[in-house]
């Protein structure tokens, strides 16, 4: 539940617009893996909902199921033309060499991390101490243990929402846009979200190396950017989320200057 | 569905309606409902077959997952097997389907999770003075299970939005239509609709304090200990409240919970009518107690390292009601030297020196004793008492300096 919150508080300033948005941020060394890596994606986080009528979201289980066999399937094929190896693990006890605890104890302490980014950076909370050095996060020795137990170079966590309006609120939309005709204008009710998020963590270091946050809203409902529902709504938000990844500061200083 | 939660998500939504601080304090009355009425509407090995149900239900799995490798869980299996023993005699129907989770938290609360999981924090087991206390409590979230609240509240939540909604777009457009302005009336009626979900809330409640009542009655305790934790809780508040200046929480509109007052009072009469006359009930305080026994000293410190001494102090001279002993007489001074008011000392020091009379006083009740009689000039005394204390626990800490201090 408290990711829950987490994402709301991420679309509150994300979503001011009809329109998708992304914006990440790395660490000042940051080269986004290439060639023969290992890469380790901890239980991503698939919810789909049904926006109801008064704008409740109603979760829906088999719809959650389809969105996170193609966002695995996407992810896969994505991170395979890098060159990466992926291994996705759903279940806490599937992590050879790993206890349940440690990979809870791990999981725990990103979330935090990512809520203390999410504070910092996207929040508006900016931090004088960190001004300049890209993203500035560690989960500490916590994190290469579990590199070295479970050699994996990486570790990606993946949050992913995403609504469906129901009839009844693209009904609700029609109205409000219909009223526009004798006067009360009311065509942006808000209509389905998506968002997503991820962050990257280097195992050999424990650093949290590149964050980034995808928001696909619309204000009118039934006009959608992307179904995590369908393999091309999946891959589409794979390659927002995970496909730009840009290298640190420092690092495109030094090739500028090359 | 907690025993006493929602604080968070109340004022949220409130919030959100844009409400502000509306003071309508009044009085919330409710007809009670009769246990006789609660009829579980699940079964054993119940499955959601509705489409929004799965969809709840799948979502609290890894919910479940989370709270199952919480760092915060007490996982002492005697303890852990005790809970599941209970709900499996007041779970009705649903006995062999739930689990149940103690988290490490010194609060008064317990809650249901929709899939049938259910959280007690260790805060409750502290507060209940026997088994059939804890049965109360566990059979109210037991309740919320068996009347499928969780689902039914939601749909109830869907339901009113949705028809606030069209009903707020519909005044909008028709009153834009015929010219006049109905803002207000749909301000009025977000207010309703906002005030019929606590009502629900406070409803949904009522019935499983009702349905409560009946489970544990059936399951052979006396009904009338629900009421008895509620007697319990005001008097917690209270004290409190006194204690800080300030005055108990009432009833209100907005509450998601009926009043604390009002559920004693239902729950009294819901006893009245369970309660077999002339039976004799057992309520198993001896059996709670041992089962306790290997926290019971971690429960009270938490407790009083919260910085509420008006509660603590209430609360263990509630349990002392029972018969004083050794812990609750060292956690007694251990208020009184926190909170460290002018002649908290002389009571802290009456108090050490009232535990270590019992058998089962902790060790740190010696070390207290022992600095206490040491403030008094009475070195000589201290000195057996420091002995004592390195003898139960010649690992502690501070062991080097206290050998080093009696000579």
């Amino acid at each position: 539940m408290r990711q829950r919150s987490g994402a709301f508080a991420i679309a509150a300033t994300v979503a001011l617009s009809a329109c998708v948005q992304t914006r990440q941020y790395s660490d000042v060394q940051f080269t986004p893996p290439q060639g023969n890596y290992r890469l380790l994606v901890l239980r991503p986080d698939v919810t789909v909902g049904s926006l109801t009528t008064g704008g409740m979201v109603e979760p829906r289980a088999e719809w959650t199921d389809e969105a996170r066999k193609n966002i695995v399937a996407a992810l896969q094929a994505q991170q395979a033309t890098r060159g990466g190896n992926v291994t996705v693990i759903n279940h806490r006890n599937a992590l050879a060499g790993v206890s349940e605890q440690e990979l809870a104890d791990v999981e725990r302490l990103n979330f935090v991390v990512d809520e203390a980014i999410v504070q910092h950076k996207y929040l508006g909370d900016y931090l004088p101490t960190k001004r300049g050095r890209g993203l500035d996060w560690t989960l500490g020795a916590d994190a290469v243990r579990l590199g070295q137990k479970s050699s994996y170079d990486y570790a990606l966590f993946l949050h992913a929402e995403d609504q469906v309006a129901s009839t009844g609120r693209v009904a609700l939309g029609v109205l409000g846009l219909a009223g526009c005709i004798v006067g009360f204008c009311a065509p942006n009710i808000g209509g389905a979200e998506q968002l997503d998020y991820a962050s990257l963590v280097d195992l050999k270091t424990g650093e949290v190396v590149w964050f980034n946050v995808v928001d696909a809203a619309s204000q009118v409902p039934g006009i959608k950017f992307g179904d995590l529902r369908t393999p091309e709504g999946a891959a589409q938000m794979v390659e927002r989320l995970l496909g730009r990844m840009k290298p640190g500061h420092d690092v495109r200083r030094q090739q500028a200057a090359r | 569905m907690c025993l006493r939660c929602m604080e968070i998500s109340r004022r949220s939504l409130l919030a959100a309606a844009g409400i502000g601080a509306a003071a309508l304090h009044t009085g919330v009355a409710n007809a009670r409902i009769r246990p006789a009425d609660m009829i579980p509407l699940v079964g054993p090995g119940f499955r959601p077959t509705d489409r929004d149900e799965q969809g709840l239900w799948h979502e609290m799995d890894r919910v479940e997952e989370e709270i199952a490798d919480s760092n915060l869980l007490i996982t002492d299996p005697a303890i852990t097997g005790y809970l599941r023993d209970l709900i499996g005699t007041v779970g009705g129907p649903a006995a062999k389907d739930f689990r149940i989770y103690l988290a490490r938290i010194p609060d008064f609360n317990a809650m249901m999770f929709p899939t049938g999981f259910a959280v007690v924090f260790s805060g409750l087991l502290l507060r209940m003075r026997d088994e059939a206390q804890l049965a109360g409590v566990i059979g109210h979230e037991s309740g919320h299970f068996l009347r499928r609240h969780m689902i039914r509240s939601w749909r109830d939540q869907r339901r009113k939005t949705d028809i606030f909604s069209v009903g707020a777009m519909l005044a909008g457009v028709g009153g834009a239509g015929a010219g006049v302005y109905l803002g207000d009336y749909v301000q009025l009626a977000q207010l309703g609709t906002i005030l019929s979900l606590f009502k629900y809330s406070r409803e949904m409640e009522a019935e499983a304090d009702a349905m409560g009542a009946k489970l544990i009655a059936e399951a052979g305790y006396d009904p009338m200990e629900m009421s008895v934790v509620w007697q319990q809780l005001i008097g917690e508040e209270q004290a409190t409240a006194a204690y800080r200046g300030k005055h108990r929480e009432r009833g209100s509109i907005f509450d998601t919970h009926p009043s604390n007052d009002a559920r004693m009072a239902d729950l009294e009469a819901d006893a009245r009518e369970l309660r077999v006359p002339a039976k004799r009930y057992d309520n198993h305080r001896a059996r709670y107690l041992t089962t306790i026994g290997p926290i019971r000293q971690m429960l009270l410190d938490d407790q009083v390292k919260l910085n509420d001494p008006g509660a603590s102090e209430y609360l263990i001279e509630t349990l002392a009601q029972d018969g004083w002993d050794g812990l609750l007489r060292f956690y007694e001074g251990e208020v009184w030297r926190l909170r460290n008011r002018k002649g908290d000392d002389v009571r802290a020091a009456q108090s050490y020196a009232a535990a270590v009379v019992y058998p089962n006083a902790p060790a740190d009740a010696w070390r207290w004793h022992g600095i206490s009689l040491l403030k008094q000039g009475r070195a000589a005394e201290a000195k057996t008492a420091f002995s004592k204390y390195l003898t139960m626990k010649p690992d502690a800490p501070d062991a080097a300096w206290v050998r080093q201090m009696i000579g």
